[in-house]
């Protein structure tokens, strides 16, 4: 039972003994279920930062946490499926954040220049 | 056999009472837990929090106890929604970001448990090692530095939340619709491939399958591995007999069994989905890469001009013989400025040295 989802190659029933082909064993359904809940769990706790937070930095910190959510959540159906364009994708995920992170960490440290705050009220005249 | 598991979790789960009801009270655990002004009861939210999340958690196990996952699951699950809590809840920015390297580890965890190793090792470097220094760097250089009358205090902007009870209601109201999909969607999806198809790819690796074969003496020293006429850099290799066929000394080709530890390992199948299946993507993530670079030099550039200008001002005003806009001569230990202010520099010194006498002189008084 412990190995279900750990790295041990394990026969699949179904597949004949004889062949010697014994696969990952795909996970089940129930154990998807578990690391999808994190994964939304995560990306609400981030959701609720972005909007709460006001301090600029920490609101680029939540959006990452988003991200690490998807990320799971990628990762956990490119298992589920056996499929590793998942893993692709979370290399692409990590891309965009590494651009997130320098762009917007250069915008806000542009922003503390100017206003001498991380504050986003400070910007409110944005808004329009 | 997982499908009527599932089922019964779906049903389980979709029971507003349980799933709805669990989901409301993490939200009113988040709700209490941000940070707010005066009297802040974090340790009952967050509570309030890990008992939601421990019912919808334990629901999920208990509803199919023939398929649990693996119980670092459930530790790595437990620190990372536990950091994510103190990340969006810590008044203070360089916690949080602390915090925020701990929710990376515990998902690079996550990871491994799902046998994506490369992808967690990555995770690691990529993202503690690099983005969120980069963020601490950030928030040490953008935070007022503390003055003498107030030296512990917290930014205004970081004490309280802005709208808590609206923000989480939207948010976990967003999270009881993802999940109800994710567990009524779940169960529909087809059942998972073959993973028999990757192995085949195994053909395209000949010096791993002549290395293996060599380690595990099913390759002779004057044999060697057949590869295919129409594709000549793939073996010739049968994934599912698990043979490759190969050439004796003497010229015969026979069919031989593979080493039974021979597998595709992670990096390799990610390699080959990464650069076979998605060729385009190294492209447009270098090209975003690059966009990226470009526009924070951009972003950043505009206050080194001022400096700039400010230096040639100064470097004029220096040329001139005339004392600098701002700051004292003494200070500045420029040529210029030591030309400017001569005699007081001078004295200063003479002073100095006088005081230092003095005190040898108390010393030896004595």
């Amino acid at each position: 039972m412990m190995e279900t989802t750990l790295l041990a190659a394990q026969t699949v029933p179904g597949v004949a003994a004889g062949a010697g082909m014994d696969l990952v064993a795909p996970m089940a359904g129930v154990t998807l279920a578990h690391y999808l809940f994190v994964s939304a769990a995560m990306f609400a706790l981030g959701l609720v930062g972005f909007l709460v937070r006001r301090n600029l930095i920490v609101m680029f910190l939540c959006t990452e946490l988003m991200f690490q959510a998807a990320g799971i959540a990628m990762i956990a159906f490119a298992r589920y499926h056996l499929e590793m364009s998942g893993q692709t994708f979370v290399i692409f995920v990590l891309t965009v954040a590494a651009a997130e992170a320098a762009l917007a960490l250069a915008l806000v440290v542009l922003l503390f220049r100017m206003r001498d705050s991380l504050s986003s009220e400070a910007w409110q005249e944005l808004k329009g | 056999m997982h499908t009527r598991s599932g089922v019964n979790a779906v049903e389980l789960l979709v029971n507003p009472f349980l799933l709805y009801g669990a989901i409301a009270l993490g939200g009113i655990g988040v709700c209490v837990a941000l940070p707010r002004r005066g009297v802040n009861p974090q340790i009952l939210g967050a509570s309030l929090a890990a008992i939601a999340g421990l019912v919808v958690i334990g629901a999920l196990s208990l509803s199919a106890p023939d398929a649990l996952p693996n119980l670092h699951f459930y530790v790595f699950a437990a620190i990372a929604l536990g950091s994510a809590l103190r990340v969006i809840t810590h008044p203070r920015p360089v916690y949080a970001a602390l915090y925020f390297i701990l929710v990376v580890l515990s998902s690079a965890g996550l990871y491994l448990l799902l046998s994506a190793e490369f992808m967690a090792f990555a995770l690691i470097i990529i993202y503690a090692g690099a983005i969120l220094i980069t963020y601490l760097f950030v928030i040490m250089l953008a935070t007022q530095s503390p003055t003498e009358d107030r030296v512990d205090v917290l930014a205004d902007y970081d004490v309280a939340a802005r709208e808590p009870v609206l923000a989480t209601g939207a948010s976990f109201v967003l999270l009881a619709v993802l999940t109800t999909l994710f567990f009524s969607g779940v169960n529909q999806l087809p059942q998972p491939r073959d993973a028999g198809a990757r192995e085949a790819l195994m053909a395209e690796m000949p010096r791993r399958v002549e290395s293996a074969m060599r380690r595990a003496d099913t390759l002779a020293a004057g044999e060697s591995l057949v590869f295919l006429e129409e594709t000549p850099w793939a073996l010739d290799l049968d994934h599912e007999a698990r043979t490759v066929m190969v050439q004796r000394a003497d010229g015969v080709v026979e069919a031989r069994a593979l080493p039974g530890d021979l597998r595709l390992r992670n990096v390799e199948s990610l390699a080959f989905n990464f650069l076979n299946e998605h060729p385009a993507t190294i492209e447009i993530a270098g090209v975003i890469l690059l966009m990226a670079m470009l526009g924070a030099t951009v972003l950043s550039r505009r206050q080194v001009e001022v400096d700039e200008d400010l230096k040639a001002q100064q470097a004029a005003s220096l040329r001139l013989g005339r004392a600098m806009p701002k700051g004292d001569a003494g200070a500045a230990p420029s040529p210029g400025a030591a030309r400017a202010g001569g005699l007081p520099g001078g004295r200063f010194t003479s002073s100095g040295g006088g005081g230092g006498g003095d005190r040898g002189g108390e010393g030896a008084r004595p």
